[in-house]
């Protein structure tokens, strides 16, 4: 049996780095109590794994971990027991037991919902430019990897754009081979309104799977 | 824009931005309207030293027990994080609230090494602060605390007040009278003269120093009317298994330098090693009884989900029920899967049957300190250990499938010659020897033999207060001798470094208040993080001596006479001058010293109460 859990990192939490992160989880479910599930081998550790990575300095309200139990436990009862292990910040948003069987988050995950916000004077321009982005066939920006800079068409990397309220909404492929960043979004609107890189909070809404279609489904349906 | 989100501004400019983030699990968060006294704990160093300080965690809990008090924590900013600071107008602030230094009532120093000083004035600067007390009008009193506060001298312009001994018991006596004096609406000096009373509380600035004319003080007496004692005896909590010791740790999100629970066993050393100022300011010994250890470990174990446990002391292996405590430990913890960790093991008392019990978790290098390389420099030292005493170990230890041992040695120790330094390589090769007497097919792969040397740094309150450092040159002919003769070894590898950190250390070490000018001038000429090697700056250091009119050379390398009015003759460690001199008489004649627990030895402790019962 396994628990997949959804959590937020909000708030001056948002500064852990991913592999911090990992070790922190090493120690919060040591302090839950539940019968954890450890790994064979030469350094036994619990049998856990993350849904995506996220950038250092974002917050989110759909982060997923996902903890393998060897013994039955009650939804209820390991809700309770991993929100106690966890600080404030990192606030235990649902729980789901899970058989064995059911694939790895990591694996499913297909894209993922961000709410960004932009700061100083040039944050309207860009803004101004989500239409103008939408209606172009290609929109080509350089993304950073470990063997250097490369440039790709990032415009079918985002599935949907819109501005709102409270800034912009994206919902931005995230595979193995397609991810859209959302910093990287916002330097080719900036690129397209001839302004610098305005100062963001990127905020993570919601992570995605597919459905038999290729349509978006909360990876906690899946 | 709130000063919270400023600091988080420079976070994505910086490395490790959790150093400065708080927010961890257990941290201690109180609203400020609750409490009568804001009190900020500075370590002046990273957060990862720090955090793995235990002497800190115990304070934090102490403080946070009470209802009036909150404790927040603070550590040196990296250089990148206070040079951002700085441009930005950020002052120094604490982690839990993220509240300005400087608007706190009190501010706890700990004073681990010499070689931080330097970043108590930085961290001083960054809170805006002024640097020398006479220039404080408003904003926290200063207390240092920790070993180096056995000698403040250096120190002495730059703090309120100096804490001698355990912090347990007077942390609380300063916060108690820091409510006292706030509610008596007296002058800020009041609080100094109000403090000066309590027992283990020395205040600088209430004492007049003298010189004579070839430098050396000639006495330190109390100001008329100032109501201060002529001698400040440190503060000593007798029974451990009743002082307050934390049943939470706070858990970092980043690594540590020791990421894991850390139990304190017992407090003090019976040894007598004559090197060792721990040994001599600790005392007396004084253990936690093994119920209670199980039921801290069972606490703090819930408490944090950490999986490994640290039994800590000067000294474990000479806890009384170690190998019933080691045993309990394991068995009690192996289902969770939590580690047992013996730290500094004596080469004499490593317990084979203890070492089973805790390699059935986890094996790491076995660690040795024999200190120096020939019986006639151990005897010196008392460091009461022999060279069978050391080959028993390490092959017991190759036998039960250690293949790597780290052995620690000193250089420059009083009296050593050559051919002390020759029997370091010696021994290294005995150990070797040690190994491969093993048969191929019990012993484990991979010999991996460690010589790390450092260069001695006489302290005060030790037998070797009245002794020279080693001059630099000879330092440096040593260490390469014996880096020839450790080449020949193989499976040797030595580890050594220049003897410039050691030497501004011994100057630190044995210092007096005239010293504070070059310990300013050095900051202010760009020193910081000095213990760092990749911070370091030994010219800067030399520069700062040399424009304040002071010669190292008078505090690091100068023999003393035996008569001599040291600066820190009116601070109380426990231990007596008396003995000291005896100590040091004797190891001039190499006559080893017995462990106090077969038998007082005098040292003076005994004039404490409810000492050495």
């Amino acid at each position: 049996m396994r628990a997949l859990i959804r959590f937020g990192k909000r708030d001056r939490l948002r500064f852990i780095s991913h592999l911090d992160l990992q070790r922190f989880f090493q120690r919060a479910v040591n302090r839950t109590g539940l019968p954890v599930a450890w790994s064979q081998g030469f350094n036994p550790h619990p049998v856990m794994s993350f849904g995506s990575a996220l950038a250092l300095g974002w917050t989110s309200e759909y982060e997923v971990i996902d903890i393998k139990l060897s013994a039955p436990m009650g939804r209820k009862r390991t809700e309770d027991a991993v929100r106690a292990a966890l600080p404030e910040d990192l606030p235990v948003l649902e729980v789901r037991m899970i058989d064995d069987k059911h694939p790895a988050p990591m694996a499913l995950v297909r894209m993922s919902d961000y709410r960004i916000t932009l700061e100083g004077d040039d944050a309207q321009r860009v803004y101004d430019q989500v239409s103008a982005f939408l209606e172009r066939e290609r929109v080509m920006g350089i993304k950073k990897t470990k063997s250097g800079e490369r440039e790709i068409d990032i415009r079918p990397l985002a599935v949907d754009l819109r501005k709102t309220d409270a800034g912009l909404y994206a919902r931005l492929m995230l595979t193995e081979q397609n991810t859209l960043k959302p910093d990287l979004l916002v330097k080719a609107l900036a690129d397209m309104a001839g302004v610098g890189v305005p100062e963001m909070r990127i905020h993570r809404l919601m992570l995605l799977g597919a459905d038999a279609e290729g349509n978006g489904r909360p990876l906690m349906e899946l | 824009m709130t000063l919270s989100d400023r600091i988080e501004k420079l976070f994505m400019s910086v490395q490790k931005p959790v150093r400065y983030m708080g927010g961890e699990f257990n941290a201690v968060m109180k609203d400020p309207g609750d409490v009568a006294v804001r009190y900020a704990f500075l370590f002046p160093d990273t957060y990862e030293v720090g955090m793995s300080h235990l002497g800190m965690k115990i304070l934090y809990h102490a403080i946070n027990a009470r209802d009036d008090a909150w404790c927040e924590r603070v550590f040196s900013p990296w250089v990148d994080m206070a040079d951002l600071m700085r441009q930005n107008g950020i002052p120094l602030f604490t982690l839990e609230s993220r509240t300005p230094v400087r608007d706190f009532d009190l501010l706890g120093v700990t004073l681990q090494y010499e070689m931080s000083f330097t970043n108590i004035l930085e961290a001083l600067d960054l809170a805006g602060i002024p640097l020398r007390r006479e220039d404080r009008t408003d904003g926290p009193f200063v207390i240092c605390g920790g070993p180096c506060a056995f000698n403040p001298e250096p120190l002495a312009p730059f703090v309120d007040l100096i804490a001698l001994g355990d912090g347990e018991v007077e942390t609380g006596q300063t916060i108690d009278m820091y409510r006292k004096w706030k509610a008596s609406g007296l002058p800020r000096e009041d609080y100094l003269r109000m403090c000066a009373q309590i027992p283990g509380i020395y205040v600088p600035s209430l004492y007049d120093v003298s010189y004579n004319e070839d430098g050396t003080v000639r006495a330190v007496t109390p100001k008329p009317g100032s109501g201060a004692p002529e001698v400040v005896m440190k503060a000593m909590v007798p029974k451990l298994d009743e002082a307050v010791y934390p049943d939470k740790l706070i858990v970092p999100y980043g690594e540590i330098v020791h990421n894991r629970i850390m139990l304190e066993i017992f407090r003090g050393c019976t040894r007598g090693c004559r090197f060792c100022q721990a040994g001599m300011i600790y005392r007396p010994v004084r253990e936690r009884n093994m119920a209670h250890l199980m039921e801290m470990a069972e606490k703090l174990v819930d408490a944090t989900g950490y999986d490994e446990i640290s039994l800590m002391s000067l000294s474990s292996g000479d806890y009384s029920c170690l190998p019933e405590l080691a045993r309990a430990m394991v068995e009690k913890f192996a289902a969770r899967r939590v580690r047992i960790a013996l730290p500094s093991q004596r080469i004499d008392n490593v317990l084979t049957d203890t070492l089973r019990q805790t390699q059935k978790v986890k094996k790491t290098a076995l660690t040795l300190a024999p200190e120096a390389g020939t019986q006639r420099l151990r005897d010196v030292i008392n460091k009461g250990v022999t060279e069978a005493d050391l080959m028993r170990s390490v092959t017991d230890a190759f036998d039960q499938g250690w293949s790597a041992v780290k052995l620690y040695f000193m250089l420059g120790l009083p009296t050593e010659t050559d051919e002390d330094v020759l029997g370091i390589a010696d021994l290294a090769a005995k150990v070797r020897r040690c190994y491969f007497s093993i048969p191929k097919e019990r012993r484990a792969p991979g010999l991996r033999i460690t010589v790390s040397a450092s260069v001695f740094v006489p302290k005060n309150f030790t037998p070797f207060q009245w002794a020279p450092q080693l001059d630099y040159d000879t330092v440096v002919r040593r260490q390469q001798l014996l880096r020839q003769a450790l080449n020949q070894i193989k499976g040797v590898d030595f580890k050594y470094h220049a003897p410039d950190v050691s030497y501004i250390e011994a100057v630190f070490a044995r210092g007096d208040r005239r010293l504070a000018d070059a310990l300013e001038r050095a900051w202010r000429l760009g020193c910081r993080f000095d213990g760092w090697s990749d911070q370091f700056r030994y010219d800067l250091w030399l520069q700062a001596f040399r424009e304040c009119g002071i010669d190292p050379d008078f505090y690091a390398n100068r023999p003393r006479s035996e008569d001599e009015v040291f600066p820190w003759d009116h601070l109380d460690c426990g231990v007596t001058k008396t003995y000291l001199l005896s100590e040091w008489h004797k190891a001039q004649r190499a006559e080893c010293t017995r462990d106090c627990r077969k038998g007082c030895t005098g040292c003076g402790m005994k004039r404490y109460e409810g000492a050495c019962v």
